[in-house]
């Protein structure tokens, strides 16, 4: 009934081509805005802030790298585990080089580390995009599930990228951003959530620009792509480039922000289909269907451990972690065959619904 | 380079003797003919007959064996689609070859793609440079859609839209990339009259207003007739006839392919 685009007409092109062309829209995202950086950070508990809010931005961030590579450009990858995993690990070597260099100082600021290590995972995952030229769909998805296994083995196999820690467990220096130190968990949860929502508008940009549009023209139709002037290995590394830069990036968080200590394991091929879950059942082919999926995966688990105890039915962890996998798999199937743009979709079909409500049309 | 303008009237486009085959099969043997520039220049022939063939050893997406073709005045070596469509040929397909997923004014702006320059960081950032150029070009597009008159379903996702109009929206998207030569593959195969009747339109406006060169591929023999400057006829890959629609039209050798006479 007040979701009505009636009546707000645009004037020019740059108010059409906007992230957020109706009103109510945006005024929804300041106020989403609003309560994530100033209500949550003020209100919720230290567990809420740093055992699921945390968590999720971080995963939400390589929920949108994987969408980019196979919501958009269409190149399904199980690799999205590695990646974070390069990028995890390549933000530590970075950060003890700079320690090692600067005496006790790191000489490397650690946002630009963080981010450097995003274009170690961007390159890294250029040369795994490589065989997508030539292989599509399963067979590309294999290709990637070897960068998976490799990596993995690769991290624990030579000692050189832990610097030979026994345990094989990296451990994180302590966040310091311009000499202030981020320490609570409440501190923690600012930090990534300015990463994700700057990269999250990233990303939106990127998909609607022309690179955006040459990603879904090769994911629609990549023959008449190339005909109309897409080179399609340009196209699909630079899909793999950015997809692996996110990923990096989520990575590195995950081991600085969220753990402090990472070992290879916590980026295994779980990791990966967990994400790809998120991409599939948020909905493929869109930013804000990434961060459905990831709230939707990181919350569902809490749920089930909360809300049966809540109404007096108690069962067991084993159960819930049984109702788990029973539920996401009910729902991926339901969600590959009914609606495979996802959450994002129905929550697009449900606005333009209430446009005309309470009207048929 | 020597690259001289060429005018209307002049050879655009030149195939000579180009052979095609796939193993053993056949499919263009030895066949010649050139495109001026400024015409509507019509490919004809019973199925089979290699026309599509012919467009995609023009536009680069097959390489003949044998032959030359030589475009603007260069004799062109083996080259990719993208480099083709970077030297001004476009093309529309004879099933509809649009992006399935995306509106219909994205799918017109990926026709702008080559004039597009924005990097990968600036798009990142967008105000500013990527903005200003996603502008100009949505200014231009603007005014495609406005020529094609498809204003209403510019947001539409061309899944949902009827095949005459995914017709449009793919020749929209051709014209966009602004083509010297434009390659149209069965433009109007499997439309009722009245869309034939528009996009005929469409056709000889885009080569009245914007001087485009156009060659086409077309079964309905009445809207060949009508609106092409020259036409060529292909059967079994080679070439049986070539001139203005007249000469065709009384061409024994045409008539015998189509009626299945005189074998």
């Amino acid at each position: 009934m007040f979701y009505r685009e009636a009546g707000q007409f645009k004037s020019s092109y740059k108010e059409d081509q906007a992230v957020f062309p109706i009103l109510q829209d945006r005024i929804g995202i300041a106020i989403l805005l609003l309560v994530a950086f100033i209500g949550i950070p003020l209100f919720a508990g230290d567990y809420f802030v740093g055992a699921i809010m945390t968590p999720f931005l971080i995963l939400a961030l390589a929920a949108v790298g994987l969408n980019i590579l196979t919501g958009y450009a269409g190149q399904i990858s199980l690799g999205t585990g590695a990646f974070m995993a390069v990028g995890a690990f390549s933000a530590y070597k970075l950060a003890t080089f700079s320690i090692a260099l600067g005496g006790a100082e790191a000489t490397l600021p650690l946002i630009l580390t963080i981010l450097l290590a995003g274009v170690v995972a961007a390159l890294v995952g250029v040369m795994f995009g490589i065989p997508s030229l030539r292989i599509k769909g399963f067979y590309l998805a294999v290709a990637t599930l070897a960068a998976q296994f490799f990596i993995e083995w690769l991290l624990v196999k030579v000692g050189w990228f832990t610097n030979y820690s026994p345990s094989g467990v990296i451990t994180a220096p302590p966040l310091v951003v311009l000499g202030y130190e981020f320490h609570t968990p409440a501190e923690k949860y600012l930090f990534t959530l300015t990463f994700v929502v700057v990269m999250a508008m990233a990303a939106k940009n990127l998909v609607r620009s022309h690179i955006g549009r040459g990603w879904m023209a090769i994911r629609d139709m990549d023959i008449a792509a190339e005909i109309i002037g897409f080179r399609p290995l340009q196209t699909k590394l630079t899909a793999f480039a950015v997809s692996s830069f996110f990923c990096g990036v989520a990575g590195a968080l995950w081991a600085f922000v969220h753990l402090g200590t990472v070992e290879p394991e916590a980026f295994g091929i779980n990791r990966s289909f967990s994400i790809l879950f998120m991409v599939i059942i948020g909905g493929m082919g869109s930013i804000l269907g990434a961060f459905i999926g990831a709230a939707f995966i990181t919350l569902l688990p809490i749920f089930l451990n909360n809300v049966p105890p809540m109404i007096g039915w108690n069962i067991g962890v084993d159960m819930v972690a049984h109702l788990e996998f029973m539920i996401f798999g009910v729902l991926i199937i339901f969600f590959l065959i009914v609606e495979p743009h996802g959450l994002a979709r129905l929550w697009t079909i449900g606005k333009e619904k209430l446009r005309t409500w309470p009207f048929p049309y | 380079m020597g690259v001289h303008e060429i005018k209307p009237g002049d050879v655009l486009l030149a195939v000579e003797d180009i052979s095609l085959s796939f193993g053993a099969v056949r499919a263009i043997s030895d066949v010649s003919f050139d495109i001026r520039k400024g015409e509507v220049r019509a490919i004809i022939g019973p199925n089979g007959a290699g026309k599509t063939s012919m467009l995609n050893c023009i536009n680069g997406f097959y390489h003949p064996q044998q032959g030359t073709i030589t475009y603007k005045g260069q004799k062109r070596s083996a080259m990719k689609p993208y480099e083709a469509a970077a030297q001004g040929i476009a093309r529309t397909f004879q099933n509809v070859a649009l992006f399935k997923g995306m509106s219909t004014l994205d799918n017109i702006m990926t026709g702008r793609n080559l004039k597009m320059k924005s990097n990968l960081l600036t798009s990142m950032i967008w105000w500013g440079k990527a903005e200003k150029e996603e502008l100009e070009h949505r200014r231009f597009v603007e005014d495609i859609i406005d020529f094609l008159e498809i204003e209403a379903i510019r947001k539409t996702p061309v899944g949902r839209l009827p095949y005459g109009l995914q017709k449009r929206v793919e020749l929209g998207r051709a014209l966009a990339a602004e083509p010297e030569l434009l390659l149209l593959d069965e433009p109007m195969a499997g439309m009722n009259l009245e869309e034939k009747e528009d996009m005929c339109r469409f056709i000889l406006d885009v080569n009245d207003e914007f001087g485009t060169t156009i060659c086409l591929i077309e079964h309905d023999m009445g809207v060949v007739m009508d609106i092409s400057d020259r036409v060529m006829v292909l059967d079994y890959g080679g070439k049986i006839g070539d001139g203005v629609p007249e000469e065709v039209r009384t061409n024994q050798n045409v008539i015998d392919a189509y009626l299945g006479g005189g074998h």
